[in-house]
C-alpha cells in the first residue's frame, strides 16, 4: 500500500463514519460537529495502523457515489419481481416449477460476488443457495426467473466498474437438478457461453 | 393531512404484502420455495413501511436513520435466505419438481 492510498483511505473513512455520527447524534451544533469529526479521525488512524486496511479496496467514491443510483434501480427490479411472484401465489393453480440453475459470473472479488448474490436474494424468485469461487447456485421459482440474473449482473458490474471480458458465463442447470429426468430442459434454452 | 394520508396507504401496502408473503409461505411445497415468499415481505413488505413511516415524519432526523434501518434490513434478510437455502442444500434436504409433484432425491444418492 503506497502512503498516498492510505491517505486517501483514512480520508474516505473519515467521511463515512462522519456522515455516520451525524446522523446518529442528530444535530448540527458546531460542539458535536467538531467532535465528530475528531473522533472519526481518531477512528480511522488508529483502524488503519492496528488493521492495516480500513475499507475493502473495492470500495472507492466512485462507489459511494453510484451506490443510491443502484440502489434506486435495484429496488425497481424487486418491484417488478415481487409483482410477478404476487400473481404465482394468488394464482390457484401455483404454477411454480423450482430448480436450481449453476450460474457462473464474471465479477472479480469477493465483495462484487457478494453484493451480487446479496441482489439475487433480495429479488424474489430467485435464491442463491451456494456461491463457491466464480459459480452461483441459485434456486428459482420459475424457469423464466433466471433470465434476471444478467441483467442483475450488468447492474452490480456497474456499480464497482468492472468491466465484462471472456464469454465464460451463463446460467445452466446443474447436474443435480438434472439428475430428476429434466435433461429435455436444458435442450431448449440455446447455450450462450463458449465453455461446455 | 395529506401526510398522514399517504403514509397511511404506504403502510396498507406494506401489510399487504406481509399478508401475500404468509400466504406464499403456506402454500409453498417445499423449504427451498418458501424462502421466496419470505424475501418478498422483507422487501417490499418491510420497505413500503419504512417509507410510510418517512413519510410521515417528514424532513427531520428520523428520515436518515430510517434509511440506515431499511438497509441492515435488507442486508440481514438477504443473509439470512441465503444461509437457510445453504444449509438445505448441504443437509441434501430434497426439493420440490413439478415433474413429479413430490418430493424428491436430493443428491441422488
Amino acid at each position: 500500500m503506497t502512503g498516498d492510498s492510505a491517505v486517501r483511505k483514512k480520508i474516505l473513512l473519515t467521511c463515512i463514519l462522519f456522515l455516520f455520527w451525524v446522523i446518529f447524534t442528530a444535530t448540527l451544533a458546531l460542539y458535536d460537529l467538531v467532535l465528530g469529526a475528531v473522533s472519526s479521525a481518531l477512528v480511522a488512524v488508529l483502524t488503519v495502523a492496528l488493521l492495516g486496511r480500513a475499507l475493502d479496496p473495492r470500495i472507492t467514491p466512485m462507489v459511494l457515489l453510484r451506490l443510491p443510483v443502484f440502489m434506486v434501480r435495484l429496488i425497481w427490479e424487486i418491484v417488478k419481481a415481487n409483482y410477478d411472484v404476487a400473481k404465482i401465489i394468488l394464482n390457484p393453480r401455483l404454477p411454480i416449477d423450482p430448480r436450481i440453475v449453476e450460474y457462473r459470473t464474471y465479477l472479480p472479488d469477493d465483495l462484487p460476488r457478494t453484493v451480487f448474490s446479496d441482489s439475487i436474494t433480495l429479488t424474489p424468485g430467485t435464491v442463491t443457495v451456494e456461491l463457491t469461487g466464480d459459480m452461483l447456485n441459485v434456486h428459482c421459482l420459475c424457469p423464466y426467473h433466471q433470465e434476471g440474473l444478467a441483467g442483475l449482473e450488468r447492474l452490480v458490474a456497474w456499480l464497482f466498474g468492472v468491466k465484462k471480458e471472456g464469454p465464460a458465463r451463463g446460467a445452466q442447470e446443474t447436474a443435480f437438478a438434472a439428475e430428476g429426468g429434466a435433461g429435455s430442459l436444458t435442450a431448449g434454452r440455446p447455450e450462450r457461453g463458449g465453455e461446455v | 393531512m395529506a401526510k398522514d394520508i399517504v403514509a397511511g396507504a404506504l403502510c396498507c401496502v406494506g401489510t399487504f404484502f406481509f399478508l401475500l408473503g404468509t400466504t406464499g409461505l403456506l402454500r409453498m411445497p417445499d423449504v427451498f420455495t418458501r424462502l421466496h415468499p419470505s424475501t418478498k415481505c422483507d422487501t417490499l413488505g418491510a420497505c413500503s413501511i419504512i417509507i410510510g413511516m418517512a413519510v410521515h415524519s417528514g424532513w427531520s432526523w428520523e428520515l436518515p436513520k430510517l434509511v440506515i434501518i431499511a438497509c441492515f434490513l435488507l442486508l440481514s434478510s438477504a443473509t439470512c435466505g441465503h444461509a437457510i437455502g445453504r444449509s438445505a442444500l448441504r443437509r441434501d434436504i430434497p426439493y420440490w419438481r413439478k415433474k413429479t409433484g413430490e418430493v424428491e432425491g436430493g443428491d441422488g444418492s
